[in-house]
């Protein structure tokens, strides 16, 4: 039909023809749980990272305390930051990309994206190993069944990070 | 829409299509975007509920807003019925949706 094409594009260029967007919207079809994963990674590394860090003891000078304050608020600032990045993700997984027929296939989506939220909150407002092991739980199982609604089979895997949790993997090609 | 319909392709609505029947399932309908925007979507039609509502469906379920999300859409909102479509030819689009 390409003359056809040819002969309405000519069309088009005198009065140009509305356009019907004919699938999704934008952006279309382009999700994946794997940056969930990754912020949950990050909130885990910034508590380990919170842990390990020696407080200044009564004697500390000045620029020891300074120093221990500069990188404390640095890991906490990351932290918070990764926290909301996880919980924008989810929400846009639950929001846009899920369809009906997913959550009926999958009967405790709502309520493992719910719980996901809660851990992300309590990993944002607390130092706590826990919650943070939570969202990156829950985002594995957010993410198997994001794969599994694609047909893409995963594997679970320690992460290459320092985190060295055991994350889901599409298992791609 | 694919792969009734790719990124580029031009339609030919028949606005006149529905004067005289409704729609019916299976048809393609140019309709006007009911979430907004001013936008009209591509769609076929999925299901008919019988008080002037319809289901609309998009052929590739896993990546299109329809129904699904938005709900029954009104009669009002189905602008015609696609009469001829014109494939883009490969590597070439006009619109500026982007294939996924």
């Amino acid at each position: 039909m390409a003359p056809l094409h040819s002969l309405l594009t000519l069309l088009d260029r005198v009065s140009p023809a509305k356009i019907a967007y004919a699938h999704c919207d934008i952006p279309c079809g382009i999700y994946d749980p794997h940056h969930a994963q990754m912020a949950a990674h990050t909130v885990i590394r910034m508590v380990d990272l919170i842990g390990q860090l020696e407080k200044p003891g009564p004697n500390a000078t000045a620029d020891q305390r300074q120093e221990y304050m500069n990188k404390l608020a640095r890991y906490i600032a990351t932290k918070e930051q990764h926290a909301e990045i996880f919980k924008t993700e989810v929400r846009v997984l639950w929001g846009d990309y899920f369809k009906p027929e997913h959550a009926q296939q999958f009967p405790n989506l709502h309520d493992l994206v719910w719980k996901s939220l809660k851990s992300a909150s309590k990993g944002r407002q607390e130092i706590n190993l826990l919650a943070a092991e939570d969202m990156l739980r829950q985002a594995n199982e957010i993410a198997t069944i994001f794969w599994k609604t694609k047909n893409v089979p995963t594997y679970s895997a320690k992460s290459p990070y320092p985190t060295g949790r055991e994350t889901v993997y599409p298992k791609i090609g | 829409m694919t792969p009734a319909l790719a990124p580029g392709d031009y339609v030919i609505v028949n606005t006149w299509a529905y004067r005289r029947r409704e729609p019916g399932v299976g048809d393609l309908v140019v309709l006007r975007d009911p979430e907004g925007g001013g936008r009209f979507l591509c769609k076929r039609i999925a299901g008919v509920s019988g008080s002037g509502f319809y289901a609309v469906r998009g052929d590739n379920e896993a990546v299109s807003r329809d129904s699904r999300s938005f709900g029954l859409v009104s009669r009002r909102l189905i602008i015609g019925k696609v009469w001829l479509s014109a494939r883009a030819p490969r590597g070439r689009t006009n619109g500026p949706e982007s294939p996924s």
